[in-house]
């Protein structure tokens, strides 16, 4: 029953791609509109060794981005957690960096940190950064009164009570923005990957084949996009599972194996 | 300067006002070391407030709280204070040894040399089977005899109890009694101990100090005199039935009934 649990995301990539190939064959879609599943992967299989190196490029800004934005994000929203004042003052800064269209201004950040991967980095990771932000002010927040008081009672300080009590009750709310930031992450260092000058990632690809009106090739790096988010979620699942056992949400009904050695 | 059977706890004159709001009326008191003391008084009455001004966590507007001599805030820095909440406020992410060791790993500096072991407490309360489980695998009795023995490793001196088994059903409420009485015969220390349960008052203390309605004052302070270890039925005996009767007489006159 877990190992079906465990690959529930497979079969539903495979649920979804069987069906996205029946409604290309059926509806008789051209390649550019929609490229079906099996012509896309012929496509790569031309070339497995360039998909496979650009996947690597996009992942590594992705992940570059998303690191850092989540360690920024815990250096910022400690303060902000601890006072009231401070969260409010930065929240129109945030909702900024959240709803200004990035696509706008990528050329400025091009501009000022250089082509290649420098911006492709930054823009990823500041692109997560409000979510992470929110995300961690509000788990700090709910760490418990009781325990709160218990280590005021012992006169905790500062750095204690963020190390051993709020950073460990945002875990579970960092965790559910981590699943919506991974896409972001992605989606961001493509796109910059189109207009960074650089040769590297699956979104210069995108860009080449986009200009030479090549649907394929497209949809050869958004194929590589899906299969690079899964796997992103698969490890955050893991990690999850690892770190927040604890929480009610990796529970289910029956009780675990601790559990009924614990009776 | 402190004891090993507990602290000496002095109030000269303590109040409390939040604004305009009185919420302790000026309230000397003196316990003398090792003894249990129940705060016993309506709701909302402000008992709770005292027993956070002698933790340090709350100020007194008027007098002075001292422990063994010292402050309440520079007891707390060394760590001669150990709270037992309501809730047991045990951290989910941590298993029921770590859980027991919190006190003792927060602030490690200022942790005293002596103080007992928590697996020993833990097996003493009957939990040595689990050491590694976690919070929500527990009962709720089991969780309020973690937090016990959280309060209990610290080795305090002084034991602020804020209606500790107030959440629990009436048989794991007479069980856990009987668990802290045993315990303090084992590691004695003072206890201040908020209720609303004349019984448990009763049944546990040296002391009942009976509290007024907002602002508190005290309108009674009743001698517990048998002898320890006590019965496990106290129901049964009529000196007991008798003392609760005055404590609860006292109580209502005290809320002008």
């Amino acid at each position: 029953m877990s190992r079906l649990r465990t690959l529930a995301p497979v079969i539903g990539l495979v649920v979804f791609f069987a069906l996205w190939e029946a409604f290309v064959r059926v509806r008789e879609v051209r390649p550019f509109v929609l490229a079906a599943p099996s012509d896309i992967l012929r496509y790569i299989n031309r070339a497995p060794r360039d998909f496979f190196d650009a996947s690597l490029v996009t992942a590594q800004q992705a992940l570059i981005g998303f690191v850092g934005a989540l360690l920024v994000s815990i250096v910022i929203a400690s303060p902000l957690a601890a006072w009231n004042f401070l969260e409010r003052a930065a929240q129109p800064v945030l909702i900024l960096v959240q709803v200004a269209p990035f696509v706008a201004y990528i050329s400025s950040v091009v501009l000022w940190l250089g082509s290649g991967d420098p911006p492709a980095r930054f823009m990823a990771g500041l692109i997560c950064l409000p979510g992470f932000v929110f995300a961690a002010v509000a788990g700090m927040r709910s760490a418990d009164p009781a325990s709160r008081e218990l280590f005021a009672s012992v006169d905790a300080s500062r750095w204690q009570v963020l190390w051993r009590l709020r950073l460990p009750s945002a875990m579970p709310s960092l965790f559910t923005t981590a699943r919506l930031n991974v896409g972001l992450a992605l989606v961001v260092a493509y796109l910059v990957e189109g207009s960074n000058f650089a040769d590297e990632g699956l979104g210069a690809i995108g860009k080449r084949a986009l200009g030479q009106t090549i649907g394929d090739a497209v949809w050869a790096t958004v194929f590589c996009m899906v299969v690079l988010g899964t796997l992103g979620l698969v490890v955050i699942g893991l990690l999850e599972k690892w770190l927040l056992h604890w929480h009610a949400s990796q529970r289910s009904g029956a009780p675990s194996a601790t559990q009924r050695a614990a009776r | 300067m402190f004891t090993a059977e507990g602290a000496a706890i002095e109030l000269d004159q303590v109040a409390k006002r939040f604004g305009a709001l009185p919420v302790v009326a000026s309230t000397s008191l003196q316990i003398q070391p090792g003894t249990f003391v129940s705060l016993l008084g309506p709701s909302g009455c402000g008992k709770s407030t005292l027993l956070r001004m002698v933790a340090g966590l709350e100020s007194s507007t008027h007098g002075t709280v001292t422990i063994d001599a010292a402050s309440p805030s520079a007891a707390r820095r060394l760590k001669q204070v150990a709270m037992v909440p309501q809730q047991p406020g045990l951290l989910p992410w941590r298993n029921v040894q770590a859980n027991a060791r919190l006190l003792l790993d927060v602030n490690p500096r200022t942790t005293p040399q002596h103080h007992p072991d928590p697996r020993e407490l833990l097996a003493e309360v009957g939990l040595g089977d689990f050491l590694a489980a976690f919070p929500h695998q527990l009962s709720g009795g089991m969780q309020q005899r973690v937090a016990l023995v959280r309060g209990f490793a610290l080795g305090a001196p002084l034991i602020l109890m804020d209606e500790p088994f107030a959440a629990l059903d009436e048989i794991t409420r007479a069980e856990m009694r009987e668990l802290l009485a045993r315990l303090l015969q084992q590691h004695p220390a003072t206890v201040l101990f908020v209720t609303h349960s004349i019984t448990e008052a009763v049944h546990l203390s040296d002391r009942v100090l009976v509290f007024s309605p907002r602002p508190a004052t005290i309108v009674a302070d009743i001698a517990v005199p048998t002898e320890r270890p006590r019965p496990s039925d106290p129901e049964d005996h009529p000196a007991f039935i008798a003392l609760c009767a005055e404590v609860r007489h006292r109580l209502h006159q005290g809320m002008g009934r």
